[in-house]
């Protein structure tokens, strides 16, 4: 057997993250790890790379036991791990992160950089970037792009064991594709490959065999082949996920109305949200969605075209004015756009609309913590309290904050950009009923994602973006991710 | 979870403001025991306020921009010109106290504007923006007042040097200043923004706070607190000089620094401002009456700043490291 972990312990003060897990991956394995936020995925992965020690337990090698003190000794056992969240350095080339601190030298000790390119360039080719140049600096790439360079950087490594921590979060289905033509490739060469994911349509396409974690605990493996979506969610949250029923909200009056929108990165955009009606905006990462809900936002300038709120015209510069038209917009990135991640649960919920937390016209931090107490009731928001900084709580719960703090300002309009990015089920499924309320209560609501199973689910309309264009528009009864995907994608 | 006793402990121990008010009140009963009859006397405690006054003022206007996320090296210039231009309109211009006062603090509301616009609108880095600024605002400062300008109008120096029960007038504006920021920092939704844009600019902005005018409007409070804080310095002097302020920039981040901000904003309290200097005056009147040299004080106020963030930084690891796994 390639790898076994055997009665992995792993205690913190007053806490056990890992409770006697033990897991057998043979070469040339998918093997699925999945779990809610919090389950102990991630800390098992930093135990597996070196990044964290057990505190009692043993792992097998090729049947030899091994201690991973840390990352650079997990890279020599052939360990590589692709992170969550991005490893890499911005201001430096492709090639460069890449190669980081190991570039092939010449006889002299001087980095080889024709050789560092060549090696780069079969890399990328590999990756389906070949359109990429080597020497490209980091920043000048999307972010989708960047994750696949963290793809690259691990299978430059030769691995025999290669960690996928959540490698689809920020790329579309289009580079999904050809991560997942890799991943049978290294089966081939018999790499056992984990695979760490939320998305049950991934883990039963790719993997051989699925476990689940729950705090902790191992939940149990099955082989892929014989289990269901919902047996895995069971094992995960320990209930069924309800389906939500249809929308029927929608009115007969316009809120929103874009014509001819053109900004940097998309031309041409027209479209209209009514009271209570979903519009999904659906595309590949870069095609545009997000710049479009910005530049609406006013946190992007606009070139040409018009914004109607209401049948009436308006000229949205910053994104105080969007707020004050009426217009939230749920940012893309929690963690660099979203939050506040050292400001407490009160803090961040308040954020948009401070206003609402003053008392006789002054700020009072009596009631932000009322207001903040009310939002974690009703959303449900796992936080001992109001004063937890915000980066404490996972992923989940930190979206629920952001949610809290636009419901709280209340607006008419609400832009959602990859709500449920990095979501763990159970959140994502409150998130969807959310949604869903404020849209029954109202609200006009443009959600963009790239998970079409969550556009389909949610949306009244869905348009479709690809290269800056709105390029196809479906309606509920005629959508189907099949369609959608071919429009997004069409070259 | 219900908090218990050294949950609640180690978050106060987080909070600089309570560390430093702990570790002032132990110094003061220390030295007192000590020097019984030198330092716990009126005379002492008011030299030491009226010592530390000019630097809080400057201090307050340097923990609303580190709360911000950025900072000001051009205050040390900034003091000593207004004082000068102040002087300078007095005494060759016969311009009028109230008037020449005026003048002054608009100028330095001006450099405060440049200093702001260039960092918020045009993307400068805050350190080399204000650096350039420190030398060009030193600059001016020498044309103004030249070797120094003596022989102030009467009622310019009553500005600084009259007194009210006893306490000289600098110590009533810094607390006055102190009470008013506290309040505005605590009570405003304007001055909550920069805790806002110190945590995260970014999401400041998608939440729809005027990030770049509010930044230019904190370079401009800063600048206009150190340009009050000039005026009250060469008032009390009764003269003004090229060379005052100088090196009172980086005085005034540590203190700001012990006093609970960080290079990386969103965090610190303008009381923090306030018992930062009165730690650091508090540190070099003691060494001053024990007869320690000059020398030995900038040494130990470097060590004991960082001691203040290695404690700070092994108490936020034993946090995080708890808080992370629940």
């Amino acid at each position: 057997m390639l790898l076994q972990l055997q009665h992995i312990n792993k205690t913190y003060p007053g806490v056990n993250a890992l409770k006697d897990v033990s897991l057998t991956i043979a070469g040339g394995e998918v093997h699925a790890l999945c779990g809610e936020n919090g389950a102990g995925k991630s800390t098992l992965m930093n135990i597996l790379s070196g990044n964290q020690q057990p505190t009692s337990g043993e792992i097998l090698l090729n049947n030899k036991s091994v201690k991973i003190t840390n990352p650079l000794r997990a890279t020599a056992l052939g360990i590589a791990i692709v992170h969550q969240e991005k490893s890499l350095s911005e201001s430096l080339s492709i090639a460069e992160n890449i190669y980081a601190g190991r570039q092939p030298v010449n006889k002299w000790g001087l980095i080889n950089y024709s050789l560092l390119y060549q090696k780069t360039t079969g890399l990328l080719e590999r990756l389906g970037l070949q359109y990429l140049s080597p020497r490209t600096i980091l920043k000048q790439i999307s972010s989708a792009e960047q994750q696949m360079v963290e793809v690259a950087k691990a299978l430059s490594l030769n691995p025999r064991i290669l960690i996928l921590d959540e490698p689809t979060a920020a790329i579309t289905e289009k580079e999904t594709e050809i991560l997942f033509h890799i991943i049978s490739q290294l089966k081939k060469d018999d790499v056992a490959i984990v695979y760490i994911s939320h998305r049950m349509r991934e883990i039963f396409s790719i993997s051989d065999k699925v476990s689940v974690l729950k705090d902790g605990n191992h939940q149990g493996t099955r082989l892929t082949a014989e289990t269901n979506t919902n047996d895995l969610i069971k094992m995960m949250v320990g209930r069924e996920i309800p389906q939500l029923p249809v929308n029927k909200s929608r009115q007969a009056t316009t809120a929103l109305k874009v014509q001819s929108l053109c900004g940097d990165g998309f031309h041409g955009i027209s479209f209209s949200i009514h009271k209570g009606e979903v519009v999904g905006l659906s595309g590949l990462v870069g095609a545009g969605r997000s710049e479009i809900a910005k530049a609406i936002f006013g946190a992007a300038p606009v070139h040409s075209g018009d914004i109607f709120i209401h049948d009436k015209k308006v000229n949205i510069q910053s994104t105080g004015k969007a707020i004050k038209l009426g217009i939230g917009y749920i940012a893309e990135e929690r963690k660099t756009e979203g939050t506040f991640p050292d400001m407490n649960v009160g803090d961040n919920i308040v954020a948009a609309n401070m206003k609402a937390a003053k008392t006789k016209n002054l700020f009072s931090n009596e009631m932000v913590s009322s207001i903040a107490e009310k939002f974690i009731k009703k959303l449900n928001i796992a936080t001992p309290n109001v004063k937890r900084q915000v980066r404490f709580l996972s992923g989940g719960n930190q979206q629920k904050v952001v949610i809290a703090k636009w419901l709280l300002a209340d607006t008419e309009i609400l832009i959602a950009d990859e709500p449920t990015r990095g979501v763990d089920v159970g959140s994502r499924f409150e998130i969807y009923q959310l949604l869903k309320k404020e849209a029954e209560k109202g609200k006009a609501i443009l959600l963009i994602s790239s998970e079409l199973p969550e556009l389909l689910l949610l949306s009244d309309t869905i348009h479709v973006i690809r290269n800056g264009k709105l390029v196809e528009t479906f309606n509920r009864e005629n959508a189907t991710e099949e369609k959608i995907m071919l429009a997004a994608a069409a070259e | 979870m219900k908090p218990n006793y050294h949950t609640v402990l180690t978050q106060r121990l987080q909070d600089r403001t309570f560390t430093l008010s702990l570790t002032i009140t132990g110094i003061v009963i220390l030295f007192s025991i000590i020097y019984p009859t030198l330092f716990p006397t009126f005379d002492n405690f008011r030299q030491v306020l009226l010592n530390l006054s000019v630097e809080t003022i400057v201090a307050v206007g340097m923990m609303l921009l580190m709360i911000s996320g950025s900072f000001d090296l051009s205050v040390g210039s900034v003091v000593a010109f207004s004082g000068g231009l102040c002087a300078w309109l007095m005494y060759f211009h016969h311009v009028n106290v109230c008037a020449a006062v005026l003048i002054a603090l608009l100028a330095c509301l001006f450099i405060g504007l440049i200093n702001g616009y260039f960092v918020a609108y045009i993307g400068i880095n805050p350190l080399i923006q204000t650096l350039a600024m420190m030398g060009i605002v030193r600059g001016l400062a020498l044309m103004v007042s030249g070797a120094g300008i003596q022989a102030l109008p009467y009622w310019f120096n009553a500005i600084g040097q009259s007194r009210l029960f006893g306490i000289q007038m600098p110590v009533w504006y810094m607390i006055i200043t102190v009470i008013l920021f506290t309040f505005l920092f605590t009570k405003t939704v304007f001055f909550r923004r920069y805790y806002y844009i110190g945590s995260n600019e970014k999401a400041a902005m998608l939440s729809g706070i005027a990030v770049k005018k509010m930044k230019l409007y904190g370079f401009m409070i800063a600048s206009l607190l150190a340009g009050v804080a000039g005026i009250l310095l060469s008032s009390r002097l009764g003269a003004a000089m090229s060379t005052s302020g100088e090196g009172l920039e980086l005085r005034v981040i540590t203190a700001v620094i012990l006093g609970g901000a960080s290079l990386n904003g969103g965090t610190g309290k303008i009381t923090g401002a306030l018992l930062g200097a009165v730690f650091m005056g508090l540190v070099s009147n003691i060494m001053t009456i024990a007869r320690i040299s000059g020398y030995w004080q900038q040494i130990i106020l470097g060590i004991i700043l960082i001691a203040a963030i290695c404690v700070d930084l092994l108490l936020k690891k034993e946090r995080i490291a708890k808080l992370k796994v629940e």
